[in-house]
């Protein structure tokens, strides 16, 4: 059997004694995606990997992880598995490749020449001791040890904090190399920059709460955009008020910027019909704008 | 509360002095009811010597020998040990921990640092000093034993005196090497190895050494009875005094650490040519195959240093029972057995009694558990410190698999270590040509590596239970002292003779192993012990959540 879904959350809910870390978390992620988990810190994050990892167990509803019961059948879930815990911490006294033997070792079935492809993908030195590496060359090695045995999913939470722009960009390579082979990536972070480039959909959760989810391409074409235009002679306000999908209008002499969704078209005609267009510029908002609006819509 | 260094410090620590001092208290309580039910004239007749060995002051009534026993002989090296613990840790632990970098980026200097946890170190000492002063006063109201005109104020003083030194010694040295294992495993070293000169020197006739002797500015001229004894005080004082200022001096002048792995003897001795791959094989970094021997691996520098001083102590007995004082050895002849037992001291006049009484009643237990009990409390509580539990358990292994190949790495350190002091007792005994049976030997030495076996897997259990280090350590460590006074002491009183059966303690060498061979029987009990916490220890694992460090 083959299930849709990688990652199947029903009503997940865990308290730390009045604390609400997690309130009925419903989340589906489907095979063959990567799926970016956004929140800012504290909000429930990492928490929910624990808990599909059975590092923590829930206090109501249920996980499954590859059509498993995250509790009850966690030894084949993470046999299938790969995992890069946050904030991570390896032993120090072992180099990269005794600390990766090691975990070889324990799950099986790993084949070295793909390590040493990962390694000289990651530009990662395995010689050193882990306690001597900086984080970022520490991470490689976390990174390293969660591919290496070609799992079904990979779970990673924040992976690449502490990796160079270079390195961050090999790391996504990676990861569509995973999707691209019919496997799953979920992947938690606040940078969202990141997963913008990688992510197919993305989860948003805020204080144990899932607040949306939505494909990347989708939210994208809902991105409100911001356009400038320098203009031959002083602009009239009430020309722009009254377009379609336009608004927050700022006039200043000859220049107007504004936001507008949907299609450029109707602001396009309108404006040539009225002014010389002597510059324009435009700009899509990221997701960093996006999530934002978000954030300051609800917290009102 | 976090004003500072000195009240963060404070804050840190007094919980466990609080614990050290009331389970102090409750043991003098222990100790002097046991000792107020016996008919203490047969100490009177034991010679000096003897009374040295057992750290037996002047007076012998109840009063006397409890506060003898329990407080200025466990008292005190509690007392120290926490001293050495905060002093080894003042600025190395905070290098160990890469703490160091974000405290002194804020406008402290380091000799402040320093000398506000020396400071929180002389306050918490303190406090626990005053409880156990109070402790002191009330048990024996408590109990209506009349103790005489005992100077407990005097020897708690002494006590704290002495803790004190430790504590700077222990910062001295992490002071000048930025290295918090070298500090406390040195410090310990010299308290524990100065405590027992201070018994043993005497008996052998060595007498002017005991001037050099920490322990013996402490303990000689007996306070409990005669009160404060300038002199030693005074030694103690100034040393701690010199030993601080050097601290200081040390960590103005030297480049801190930045807590990682390279520096050690180890990296310098791997350097040479052809060393390295040697102790690539010793070290085990290339045995981190499995769990289990990766554990051992982990432990390996601390079951070595076990392992030495337990062959070291076993030899060195040898030929130290042939020099004891003759008049010793013709007064042994003439105490009758029933004395000897009533007192709690095996016949020191044959060779087994004096192994027995010197060797494996104090020394092979401790030196045991320290290494299974620190592995044990680590086993599970140090992966989830060290943050490493949530990638070992993202994969496939099962959470009762980690426990049992964890406890399986303990039982081969206890059997390693058994194995050990069985090689030094009987070197020891080929030495000095005393001709002790090697079965026997090595039934006593088994029977102590399942004795801290079992120790450990409580440490491991309560490990288990609540992921903290700490917590299981002194947990661990609390029960095995509880256990040993409840057996060393209990026997003593008619009415809590019973009692003692419930300590793990009394199935190591209540049958005399040393004589009568293995009394199997006990090592069942025992074994069965080890089995029901290992089941403990997988149910309690597995019901819980793990911990995030904090």
């Amino acid at each position: 059997m083959t299930p849709d879904l990688a990652i199947d959350t029903d009503g997940l809910t865990k308290h730390y004694g009045h604390v609400e870390a997690l309130v009925d978390l419903d989340l589906d992620v489907r095979v063959g995606e990567v799926f970016g988990f956004l929140g800012p810190n504290g909000a429930g994050k990492t928490t929910t990997i624990r808990t599909l990892l059975d590092e923590i167990r829930p206090t109501a509803g249920t996980a499954t992880v590859l059509g498993m019961d995250s509790h009850r059948r966690s030894l084949e879930i993470r046999s299938r598995i790969g995992y890069l815990p946050g904030d991570l911490a390896m032993y120090p006294r072992l180099t990269g490749r005794d600390t990766l033997a090691y975990f070889a070792n324990l799950r099986g079935g790993v084949d070295w020449s793909y390590v040493d492809e990962l390694a000289d993908r990651l530009d990662a030195d395995l010689s050193k001791k882990v306690g001597d590496l900086s984080s970022g060359n520490r991470q490689k090695v976390g990174i390293i040890q969660a591919f290496m045995h070609r799992p079904d999913l990979l779970i990673m939470d924040e992976p690449s904090s502490g990796l160079d722009p270079l390195v961050q960009r090999e790391f996504q390579d990676l990861m569509r190399d995973v999707t691209a082979s019919g496997r799953t990536v979920f992947l938690s972070s606040h940078t969202l920059s990141e997963v913008q480039r990688v992510a197919d959909r993305v989860g948003i959760i805020r204080r144990g709460r899932l607040v949306a989810v939505e494909a990347v391409s989708d939210l994208r074409s809902k991105a409100t955009r911001r356009v400038e235009f320098e203009l031959g002679s002083p602009v009239d306000r009430a020309v722009f008020v009254g377009v379609p999908g336009v608004r927050d209008v700022e006039v200043r002499n000859h220049h107007v910027t504004l936001a507008y969704e949907g299609t450029i078209d109707a602001l396009l005609t309108t404006v040539a019909e009225r002014y010389e267009v002597i510059d324009i510029a435009t700009r899509e908002a990221d997701l960093e704008e996006i999530f934002l609006t978000y954030y300051v819509d609800q917290d009102e | 509360m976090l004003a500072n260094v000195f009240t963060k410090s404070v804050v840190d620590r007094w919980r466990g002095m609080t614990v050290a001092a009331v389970g102090l208290g409750a043991m003098l309580w222990l100790g002097m009811l046991a000792y107020s039910e016996l008919d203490l004239t047969v100490y009177e007749d034991l010679p000096d010597v003897m009374r040295s060995l057992i750290n037996i002051g002047e007076d012998l009534d109840a009063g006397g020998l409890a506060y003898g026993a329990i407080y200025a002989s466990y008292g005190t090296l509690t007392l120290a040990s926490l001293a050495l613990s905060i002093g080894s840790r003042s600025i190395a632990g905070e290098e160990e921990d890469r703490t160091i970098a974000v405290l002194l980026a804020n406008p402290v200097g380091r000799g402040s640092v320093l000398l506000q946890k020396l400071g929180s170190m002389l306050v918490l000492v303190g406090a626990g000093a005053v409880v156990l002063w109070l402790a002191g006063l009330a048990v024996p109201v408590m109990l209506g034993v009349d103790v005489g005109d005992k100077h407990v104020g005097a020897l708690v003083v002494h006590m704290y005196t002495a803790a004190v030194f430790f504590g700077a010694l222990a910062a001295a040295i992490g002071g000048w090497t930025g290295r918090r294992a070298l500090a406390s495993g040195t410090t310990a070293l010299i308290m524990v190895g100065s405590f027992l000169a201070d018994g043993i020197f005497p008996v052998v006739g060595w007498d002017g050494a005991l001037r050099f002797v920490p322990w013996h500015w402490f303990q000689g001229g007996d306070p409990v009875s005669n009160g404060v004894q300038w002199g030693g005080l005074g030694l103690l004082v100034g040393a701690a005094a010199a030993l601080a200022v050097a601290a200081v001096v040390a960590v103005d002048r030297r480049d801190l650490g930045t807590g990682r792995s390279s520096g050690g003897v180890r990296d310098r001795l791997e350097a040479l040519p052809g060393v390295g791959a040697l102790l690539e094989r010793l070290a085990g970094t290339t045995r981190a195959r499995r769990i289990w021997s990766k554990t051992l691996a982990d432990h390996q520098a601390l079951v070595v240093i076990v392992a030495s001083t337990l062959v070291f102590f076993g030899v060195v007995m040898g030929p130290m029972f042939l020099a004891i004082d003759d008049a010793l050895t013709q007064f042994m002849d003439q105490v009758p057995e029933a004395i000897l037992a009533m007192v709690g001291y095996a016949d020191m006049s044959t060779p087994e009694g004096w192994y027995q009484t010197e060797n494996f009643s104090v020394t092979v237990p401790i030196a045991l558990m320290i290494a299974t009990i620190t592995m044990g409390a680590r086993a599970l509580a140090g992966e989830e410190a060290d943050r490493t539990m949530g990638l070992l358990l993202g994969n496939p292994v099962s959470r009762r698999r980690i426990v049992v190949e964890k406890s399986l790495a303990m039982a081969l350190v206890a059997l390693g270590l058994g194995l050990a002091t069985f090689l030094g007792t009987y070197l020891g005994s080929l030495a000095a040509g005393l001709g002790m049976s090697p079965a026997r030997i090595l039934a006593t030495s088994l029977l102590a590596g399942l004795l801290a076996f079992v120790m450990g897997l409580l440490a491991l259990a309560i490990g288990a239970a609540t992921g903290r280090v700490a917590t299981a350590a002194v947990g661990a460590a609390g029960v095995a002292l509880l256990a040993y006074v409840v057996d060393a002491f209990f026997p003593l009183a008619e009415s809590l003779e019973g009692l003692a059966a419930w300590s793990p303690f009394h199935y190591y060498l209540s049958a005399d192993p040393l004589n009568a061979g293995m009394p199997w029987g006990h090592a069942a009990l025992l074994a069965v012990l080890a089995v029901l916490l290992l089941i403990g220890a997988v149910v309690l694992f597995e019901r819980r959540d793990l911990r995030l460090a904090d």
